[in-house]
């Protein structure tokens, strides 16, 4: 059979469209094989959406795609327990002590202001620990004078801070609260670790690049596309089918194919074989590696690495149909660009992880809520749930999780349990069936400084180039990780390319 | 041991004063006055050592109230002080065991060989798993140890002295060659307990293990951060053994009367009995200090072996400090998180899980099931609480130092982790003291059927003990946090980690300062080097081993 393509994706997530967008818009012949029945990934469908509050795509990864997304920054409003609500826009705090607003203002704009300085490594080939190229070099230059123009006092204090916990960073500056709570949500939210363990820090900072999206005062980590997600998923799919793309849906692959260590196509589960020159997976690295690739093909201690991947999911994700608007605990309406973050502060976080690490369901566990009018849904993001519970997630533990979510957001949006018509529940479990994430991390691997650049999704593959010649790993396990950004896609994209393939 | 009275020496004025006379503060005074410099140290004690002493507080029995065991103290020091000739002898011990609930054991040896058969035991792959294991920790020791007794370069500051400094660390770590790159950073930034799950599958030989990443922080086997702890506590050597462990004979305070009796033989004076007041500080430079009771001392050098938080915050006006460094000293962090339990026993206890006179008895002994047990102990700690089912490191050290106890007669000691110096219930008193040791008692009960009644007389030091009675703030063992906000370059407080204070001729000799706490003696080696660079003298390491002082 002949090669007809110069290059398949495997896995319609967004960093799957980003790296066939890139491909394609330069040329070359792509197919996108997704094995669920839309596109979109995480980003889901009209039924569910793991991903409902998207981050802005990368400004870089943008323009290469010639994508211009009207989206708008999501307010955060904090709800304590007690129903009172706190609003966040950017570095603006409403609705709390002054002293503490203007605390939470000051350490917002040094992250930021940091997190800003580090973003060009982003959309880096993370440089090898061996041998590091003259482009990369650039890069780290480039990062480098940014740092120096931080000023000498910040820079110390991004090198104290930078393996610290989210936890004490930001009870050095306010009392613990909402406030402290939103910051350290932000820290922790997706990952298997409390504010208070070391490397929380990095994950807030990586959060923060999100944020350079943003111009102006207003800068979220959250943004929300006219349209909605849809539009996002539209918006890449376009780009692909415009420059000559396809896309098949409902086309799972079963097997990488090699021939003589070179990547030559991939068979699917219905026992087609497609062969292209390229093979980009978005799947999870050991999805893609121990499972679609096989040991085999690669040597034991490579394998050894692969396992050891960190990547417990500790966190469940609820849909609510609703019969009308939830109104929030001061009366206004809740509307499409708001976020709504439950939490009491820091120390509740930590004690919700506490209770899910050792396998039970957390009383109070932090939410990230938001409203979608279109389909009068509210989805819920809620953490720490355990990723295997004692008993494992029995039709029992799952309502009981939704009762204790409906719970934890009654104060904010008081009267919501009599609007709900239906719930859907997606637990880590779930996750790693329905996305073939082994542990359920919707990031396809933790975040932490051992698992960061070069070093993600782990020593050896962390350039996108796997030990197979034409194989790529083009998904949030590689650098930079998770989120919706579009980076490791743009970033595997280029790699492939650099190697020419055709 | 230096428990007399002072003796009083003429003139009040000196080139260098040691405020403490913890181990730190007295290897920096050896160095001192060995240059040449007339050197005081004064400490609040009426002996000398800080946490590295002996004390009888029933007759017949030594204790090690604080530390207990000897491994860290830096080969370089002992020979260029001479320690041995001043009484120091350090006993290696063989051994330790787990002992878990079901009556099993998990014994550790020295020898590889029974080391390995121990581990087939339990499961081959483990054997196999810790030839891996031990390889990769060795590798980390080769890589830390030389820069133990450096000073940690200034990495914003970047002099040419910062550039060298930085440009050797990166050689070194370079030299490591790519694949050990990449494990060095995860080596010094994962959590012990995915260490050892990527070597070890079974529980007991982990939790064994793992216990040397938690002791003395506060930080759970499941945190990040906490490979480099267990790091910290393998680094030292015995003899040179690398890693191995023993016991000062007489006790740690052998270490620091070793260390006073070097300090003197070199022309130190030392002054007990009467802690510091106050540092005096004219017009931005150190001038002397002034006694609690009263007496007061000039020289132009002046060395604080305290804690940065107890030095600044307590003994300099504030008015003299940068108010960036006041609130880098603010934040350092120490969480005491470590409690002592010493006991006189009537006999040697035996454990049930255990063959009579086992061999490995002579080692560190722990009642674990697995590191979850650990982790749980950590969340008690977090919030509020004393471990309900505590990690302890419980040694007999009598079995191979039979002079901390009469004959026949035993001494045990029992560090535990986890003990907050804050309970969420109000202050430490006699009456949660007592119930805390019980805690413990009961846990060692359990798998020594009978250890109550042996014992004659107990000891106990809760965190809050030990700030009141060591001077060590909030109780932490190693001077403050060994978290990497608080390692290398930003210890204790970013651009002041080169043993300097923002005021001139005031230094830091502690733990507070890299490398850190352990009885190692670096930061007090470390210290005096910096010292005597400023005042264009040498450091007489390099004579070490040729030495004919006095």
């Amino acid at each position: 059979m002949s090669a007809i393509f110069d290059a398949i994706i495997i896995g319609a997530g967004h960093n799957g469209l980003v790296a066939a967008a890139m491909l394609a818009r330069k040329g070359r012949r792509v197919l996108v094989l997704e094995s669920r029945n839309h596109v979109g990934g995480m980003l889901g469908d009209a039924q569910f959406r793991v991903a409902s509050m998207p981050s802005p795509l990368n400004p870089k990864v943008a323009k290469a795609l010639g994508i211009k997304l009207k989206s708008h920054p999501m307010q955060t409003i904090v709800a304590a327990g007690d129903g009172s609500l706190t609003h966040i826009r950017g570095a603006m705090v409403s609705g709390a002590d002054a002293a503490d607003a203007a605390a939470y203002a000051r350490l917002h704009e040094s992250l930021i202001a940091k997190a800003r300085a580090l973003s060009p490594m982003l959309t880096m080939t993370p440089p090898g620990l061996d041998r590091t190229g003259w482009r990369q070099w650039l890069t780290l230059c480039h990062t480098g004078m940014n740092l120096r123009r931080l000023g000498k006092s910040q820079l110390r204090e991004l090198m104290r801070i930078a393996l610290s916990n989210v936890h004490d960073l930001v009870l050095d500056e306010m009392p613990d609260g909402p406030l402290a709570g939103a910051m350290a949500m932000d820290a922790t939210l997706g990952g298997a670790m409390g504010p208070r363990s070391p490397g929380t820090v990095l994950s807030l900072l990586y959060r923060m690049t999100h944020a350079n999206a943003a111009t102006g005062p207003d800068q979220a980590i959250r943004h929300m596309p006219d349209g909605g997600p849809q539009a996002m998923i539209d918006a890449l799919c376009a780009v692909v089918t415009q420059s000559g793309g396809d896309i098949r849906t409902s086309a799972a692959v079963a097997k990488i194919l090699v021939e003589d260590d070179q990547a030559c196509g991939v068979a699917l589960a219905s026992g087609e074989e497609i062969r292209a020159h390229q093979v980009l997976s978005n799947a999870a690295p050991a999805t893609t590696l121990i499972k679609l690739l096989g040991p085999g093909h690669l040597d034991a201690e490579f394998v050894r690495r692969c396992r050891n991947i960190a990547s417990r999911g500790m966190v469940a994700r609820l849909d609510f149909d609703l019969a009308a608007t939830p109104e929030l605990s001061d009366g206004s309406a809740m509307n499409q660009l708001q976020r709504l973050i439950s939490t009491d502060g820091s120390t509740a976080i930590e004690q919700a992880f506490d209770t899910a690490k050792h396998g039970r369901l957390p009383d109070r566990p932090t939410l990230e809520s938001c409203f979608d009018p279109g389909n009068q849904r509210l989805s819920v993001t809620a953490q720490f749930v355990p990723a295997m519970p004692d008993g494992g997630w029995s039709t029992g533990l799952r309502n009981q999780l939704g009762k204790t979510v409906l719970a934890t957001l009654e104060p904010a949006l008081p009267g919501l349990g009599k609007l709900v018509q239906a719930c859907r529940i997606m637990t880590p479990g779930d996750i790693e069936t329905g996305y073939h994430v082994p542990g359920g991390h919707w990031h396809h691997g933790e975040f932490r400084i051992d698992q960061a650049l070069m070093l993600r999704p782990f020593d050896g593959a962390g350039q996108y180039r796997m030990p197979v010649r034409g194989l790529y790993l083009c998904g949030a396990g590689s650098h930079p990780g998770g989120d919706i950004s579009g980076t490791p896609g743009f970033n595997a994209a280029n790699a492939a390319l650099s190697d020419g393939g055709k | 041991m230096n428990t007399g009275p002072a003796r009083k020496s003429g003139t009040s004025s000196y080139d260098a004063i040691i405020v403490g006379a913890g181990h730190n503060g007295l290897v920096t005074a050896c160095f001192l006055a060995r240059a040449g410099l007339r050197t005081l140290v004064v400490e609040k004690n009426g002996h000398v050592g800080g946490a590295a002493v002996s004390l009888s507080l029933t007759p017949g029995w030594t204790y090690s109230n604080c530390s207990y065991v000897c491994s860290l103290l830096r080969p370089e020091i002992i020979r260029a002080l001479e320690l041995p000739k001043h009484g120091l002898q350090v006993i290696p011990y063989e051994g330790g065991a787990t002992f878990n609930s079901r009556g099993e054991y998990f014994s550790y040896s020295s020898d590889h060989d029974a080391l390995r058969r121990e581990l087939t035991r339990h499961s081959p792959r483990d054997a196999e798993g810790y030839e891996l294991y031990a390889r990769a920790v060795m590798r980390q020791c080769r890589f830390i140890k030389p820069l133990l007794m450096r000073t940690a370069p200034d990495p914003v500051r970047l002099r040419p002295r910062d550039i060298s400094e930085l440009l050797y660390i990166g050689k070194r770590f370079h030299g490591l060659g790519a694949r050990e790159m990449a494990e060095t950073v995860r080596f010094w930034t994962m959590s012990i307990a995915e260490f050892l799950d990527q070597y070890f599958e079974t529980d007991i030989a982990k939790a064994h293990i793992a216990g040397s990443g938690i002791i003395g922080t506060g930080l759970g086997p499941y945190s990040p951060g906490t490979a480099y702890v267990l790091l910290h506590h393998y680094m030292g050597e015995v003899d040179g053994a690398i890693g191995a462990w023993g016991f000062a004979r007489g006790g740690m305070g052998a270490i620091s009367s070793a260390l006073a009796a070097s300090f003197e033989a070199s022309g130190g004076e030392i002054r007990t009995g009467s802690g510091i007041d106050r540092f005096v500080i004219s017009n931005g430079k150190a001038s002397g200090v002034v006694l609690a009771n009263g007496d007061e001392f000039h020289a132009p050098v002046l060395v604080s072996g305290m804690d940065v938080r107890r030095t600044f915050l307590d003994h300099v006006d504030e008015s003299e400090l940068p108010a960036e460094f006041l609130k880098g000293v603010r934040r350092y962090r120490f969480r005491g998180s470590s409690a002592k339990l010493n006991i006189a026993l009537d006999a040697m206890p035996e454990f049930s899980g255990a063959p009579k006179d086992a061999r490995f008895l002579r080692g560190d002994l722990h009642f674990l099931d697995d590191m979850m047990e650990i982790e749980t102990a950590y969340d008690d700690w977090k919030a509020g609480r004393w471990s309900q089912s505590p990690y302890v490191d419980f040694l007999i050290p009598t079995q191979i130092d039979p002079t901390m106890a009469p004959p026949g007669k035993h001494y045990a000691t029992v560090f535990v982790q986890y003990a907050p110096y804050e309970l969420a219930d109000g202050e430490w008193n006699d009456a949660n003291r007592e119930a805390f040791a019980n805690t413990v008692l009961d846990k060692i009960e359990r798998h020594s059927p009978g250890f109550r009644k042996l014992i004659v007389h107990k000891e106990v030091r809760t965190p809050w003990d030990i700030e009141n009675e060591v001077g060590l703030t909030e109780g932490n063992i190693f001077q403050g946090e060994l978290t990497f906000d608080q390692l290398l370059f930003n210890r204790p407080v970013p651009g002041y980690a080169q043993y300097r204070s923002p005021v001139r001729g005031l230094y830091m000799c502690g733990s507070s300062n890299h490398p850190g706490g352990g009885v190692m003696g670096a930061p007090g080696a470390n210290a005096a080097r910096e010292i005597l660079l400023d005042a264009r003298r040498k450091m007489d390491l390099g004579m070490a081993t040729t030495d004919a002082a006095e």
